[in-house]
């Protein structure tokens, strides 16, 4: 959540000087990324938020984002160089174990007063959220929203502590938390596509390391790692 | 002389350049956006209810707090000051853990139809929280400044408790109690952390503007910019005001301002 303010604070300790690079990350890959690759240093936040970061010159390597949309804007502007799809994933409705709206189907958000946390409209999560509910034609449920959170981990904790009622995360963040969530299916046809892009910061002090962590994320050893965590794979190219 | 101009350069530039950054037209502009008018408005509400309440319970809380007879003062004024150095983030799960749907006091505000979390009400829980120690300290050195021999005077004259406390202390402590409402707003005004934990963020009912310059960050850096400097303004204003403060002290009596803020 302070990420921001983090990244500015670390700012001056600088990869160069240790060889170490530093990867932005969207929220959702944040048990992943480390057991791919402990060395580098992470930040991880809503992918939009690290876009931000990236235009305002934060000092990074690698931009991983849960949708294509903020790697390829950055592309075209030329800050990073050309993003390359390493994952997918699905969407999930998850409420507290306890389940004290006693929702069965996404169908049941249509009842006043549940209390729904979604992404931000700016926050892949949140955008993608979205999408399901105008394909599922459930726009209208956004009326019982109280909280719009600036990163999915945000809305994983808030339903995890059973806070809210119902929340929208990706497959593998509902994972992490199995004995505190419940899960919901939302219809494989409802499904955005959702893909997670990697991009070479074009500022990269140490753009050999910087290749060399992509190139881990999309070997066999990284695809079967995302693979365990829930992701769908590179090659996959849309929801299954 | 110099060390003087480095640390008022330090201190001034970012906001400065919060100014700076935006052309002017284009702030007015912003200014006027739903955005930034929604969480004025949330802000407004919600720091101007969650003074009254500072007021209403701190006034008479500062006056007993500042009786040298009250028993244990010490650890009572020490337990008041804590959440001032507390971390908000702290504040935030505190605030959740008692007033949360699962926190200590959930179940029992549920049977009364009551939840907090995501609600303006949290916003204010939040603000009275992080704020109300910065008026009550402040309130209770005020009192504390007023001439006991006064006070006992008017009872000797017959005043009762109460007429004294509202017709002697208040009347003579006006001045420092005026100033520390003033620094308690400011910062109500600008809680972020224990707000976003505890109430989350939503457009037009728990989004206040420093909510909204978080939200507007990865969405119009001009707006966010526009909210800040809005903050400054309205800070600027409050410091102003405080600097202001004896021209409309009643009594000479005045204490130590906390934080340098001494005029």
């Amino acid at each position: 959540m302070f990420s921001a303010v983090a990244l500015v604070l670390a700012v001056p300790a600088g990869g160069a000087i240790s060889g170490q690079i530093t990867i932005l990350a969207a929220a959702s890959l944040v048990d992943v990324f480390p057991k791919i690759d402990p060395g580098p240093r992470y930040s991880f936040a809503g992918s939009d938020q690290l876009a931000s970061q990236i235009q305002q010159g934060a000092p990074a390597d690698v931009f991983a984002a849960a949708s294509p949309k903020y790697p390829d804007d950055l592309y075209a502007k030329g800050l990073v160089e050309k993003p390359v799809v390493f994952a997918t994933n699905r969407l999930v409705l998850i409420v507290p174990s306890s389940n004290p709206a006693g929702l069965h189907s996404v169908f049941d958000l249509r009842r006043a007063g549940i209390k729904l946390v979604v992404g931000t409209p700016t926050v892949p999560i949140g955008s993608y959220t979205r999408q399901i509910l105008r394909n599922l034609g459930l726009a209208g449920v956004l009326s019982n929203v109280v909280s719009e959170e600036t990163d999915v981990r945000s809305i994983l904790a808030k339903v995890a502590l059973g806070e809210a009622d119902a929340g929208f995360v990706y497959v593998t963040d509902a994972r992490t938390v199995a004995s505190k969530v419940v899960q919901i299916k939302l219809p494989a046809w409802a499904q955005p596509k959702v893909r997670y892009e990697l991009a070479i910061v074009a500022g990269s002090k140490n753009r050999a390391a910087a290749r060399a962590f992509v190139a881990r994320v999309l070997a066999k050893r990284g695809q079967s790692l995302l693979k365990a965590a829930g992701f769908g794979g590179a090659s996959a190219g849309g929801p299954r | 002389m110099l060390g003087v101009a480095f640390v008022l350069f330090f201190l001034l530039l970012p906001l400065l350049a919060v100014f700076l950054r935006v052309p002017p037209g284009k702030l007015l502009g912003a200014l006027g956006s739903r955005v930034v008018l929604d969480a004025l408005i949330v802000s407004a509400k919600t720091t101007v209810i969650a003074q009254a309440l500072i007021l209403i319970a701190g006034t008479p809380a500062a006056y007993v707090l500042a009786s040298p007879r009250f028993p244990a003062r010490r650890v009572a004024l020490s337990l008041v000051e804590l959440p001032l150095v507390l971390p908000p983030a702290v504040a935030g799960i505190g605030l959740l853990a008692a007033f949360g749907r699962f926190g200590l006091l959930g179940s029992t505000l549920r049977a009364f139809g009551v939840e907090i979390p995501f609600t303006a009400a949290a916003v204010i829980l939040a603000v009275v929280f992080v704020a109300s120690p910065l008026y009550v300290r402040q309130a209770i050195a005020a009192f504390e400044a007023v001439d006991p021999n006064l006070v006992d005077a008017a009872r000797t004259l017959g005043a009762g408790r109460a007429r004294t406390f509202l017709r002697i202390a208040l009347p003579l402590a006006a001045g420092g109690l005026g100033a520390g409402a003033a620094l308690s707003f400011a910062r109500g005004l600008g809680e972020f952390g224990a707000t976003i934990m505890f109430a989350g963020s939503l457009r037009g009912v728990t989004q206040t503007l420093p909510l909204a310059i978080y939200a507007q960050f990865e969405q119009d850096f001009d707006v966010a910019l526009t909210i800040s400097a809005l903050l400054i303004a309205i800070s600027a204003a409050i410091l102003v005001a405080v600097k202001l403060r004896p021209r409309w002290t009643r009594s000479g009596s005045t204490s130590p301002f906390p934080f340098g803020l001494s005029t």
